[in-house]
């Protein structure tokens, strides 16, 4: 039935812009929060490609994906009306979304985290994309993260992926890993640090 | 829980893991209770590591969804009318998303999920009704209430009261109604007389129904669901199959 197949894309630096806060995503929050149909079919045009990229990635399976992403913009056009059309950092928050979406669809299949679910909602309401300055996303930010991430050794990228792409506490990464509780905090927190640090860099430049 | 409170500095650490909802339940619930206070160095921290992990996430390799997938997320908003195909993709995802309603408490296998998602899309042919559900499902101010757990053999499922869109119940074990009868949902005011919330039929596994609103969610007490003649009663005949207390307490 499903004619077209999967292209899968380099990974070009376009898609980084996408997260950004495009300059005129606030008036697009706007028309959203005025429940304008096809202010949706541009919201979609913008993060839905990435928003398919980032809950593929987690659950590995693309008709399951198609549901989320489906769910996430739904979940998105439903509460777009307590977010910020003049602070509010929209791209974050899609992919904040679609990334909780999915993490909940495999914490429930496997079993994992059983009151996660309420607390990754908790985690996705628009107040916490209210205060991210248009420079805290700047593309000058995210290329230096990107080229710390890049830089992360083999275990803190294990131990990042695990965190954001499998939803995993640092019980479960230990276990998964056969290494001691202290070995992954010490790993996940020295990479998170290499990431924050260029933030911050970054801020002060 | 350790007995010394974790400083700003501390909390630092894992403000990533924090925003991520990674962090056990003792950390977690330490950093939040730091931001009630109002630290505002942390909560810019929070909202620091909120960008730092979307730029995370935008890392992934991109890949191109299908293209339809655009038209049913404009469907499932009633921008475009769904076609045939469109109505079983979502029910497809209507299923997807009862079955992490369910998963919360009963670990819905995803083997399960599929053949509800085959009844689902017999029993549900009315695309606006389909569309109604997902937006129930999916809307932060649905309150799920279940019935019948923990009994074997009786309709289990539940029901979802939202102060606009109404009442939607969803059951399974609810063998078919019979020849000539229907069931027939009630919703019920605390202290008050029964109401017919409309008829429905059951395909011997699944039902569905919603009663469009709006319905003021604090006053109701129960929503029953009776065997009725096929024309349906203007009040329950017969004893409740399903009799769900919604009631807030
Ligand atoms: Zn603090």
């Amino acid at each position: 039935m499903r004619v077209l197949k999967l292209l899968p894309f380099a990974l070009a630096f376009g898609i980084l812009q996408v997260v950004l806060r495009l300059p005129n995503d606030g008036d697009l929050i706007r028309r959203l929060k005025a429940r304008e149909p096809k202010a949706m079919a541009e919201l979609y045009d913008r993060y839905g490609r990435i928003a398919y990229s980032v809950v593929l990635r987690v659950v590995h399976n693309p008709s399951v994906a198609e549901d989320l992403v489906q769910e996430t913009f739904i979940r998105v056009w439903n509460r777009m009306e307590s977010f910020d059309a003049e602070r509010g950092a929209l791209g974050p928050w899609v992919l904040t979304v679609a990334r909780n979406r999915a993490i909940d669809y495999l914490r429930s299949v496997d079993g994992r985290m059983q009151a996660g679910a309420v607390e990754l909602e908790k985690l996705e309401r628009p107040g916490f994309f209210a205060d991210m300055g248009a420079q805290a996303l700047s593309m000058d930010r995210v290329r230096r993260v990107k080229s710390a991430f890049e830089k992360l050794n083999p275990n803190q990228k294990t131990v990042i992926e695990m965190a954001y792409y499998e939803g995993m506490s640092q019980t479960e990464v230990a276990e998964k890993l056969k290494q001691p509780l202290g070995t992954v905090k010490t790993w996940t927190r020295a990479a998170l640090k290499i990431l924050r640090d260029e933030l911050g860099e970054a801020a002060i430049a | 829980m350790t007995e010394e409170r974790l400083t700003c500095q501390q909390l630092e650490e894992v403000y990533e893991l924090y925003a991520l909802g990674s962090l056990e339940a003792a950390e977690r619930d330490e950093i939040e209770a730091h931001l009630t206070h109002g630290c505002t160095h942390c909560k810019q921290g929070v909202a620091d590591a909120m960008a730092l992990n979307a730029m995370v996430l935008s890392f992934v390799p991109e890949v191109v969804p299908p293209r339809e997938l655009k038209h049913r997320v404009l469907a499932a908003i009633g921008y475009e009318r769904p076609g045939w195909f469109w109505a079983g993709a979502l029910a497809a995802s209507l299923m997807l998303i009862v079955a992490l309603w369910l998963g919360i408490q009963e670990r819905e296998h995803y083997s399960e999920l599929a053949d509800a998602r085959r009844d689902v899309i017999n029993i549900t042919a009315d695309r606006d009704r389909l569309n109604q559900a997902l937006l129930f499902l999916s809307d932060p101010e649905t309150t799920p209430v279940s019935f019948g757990r923990g009994q074997q053999a009786p309709p289990r499922g539940y029901v979802f009261l939202h102060p606009q869109l109404g009442v939607m119940l969803i059951a399974s074990n609810l063998p078919p109604a019979g020849e000539g009868k229907a069931y027939e949902m009630w919703v019920i005011p605390k202290g008050g007389a029964p109401r017919p919330a409309g008829l429905f039929q059951s395909d011997g596994t699944r039902a569905l129904h919603v009663l469009g609103g709006p319905v003021d969610v604090a006053t109701l007490g129960v929503v029953a669901v009776t065997l009725e003649p096929a024309a349906g009663s203007a009040a329950p005949t017969t004893t409740p199959i399903i009799a769900a207390q919604v009631a807030r307490s």
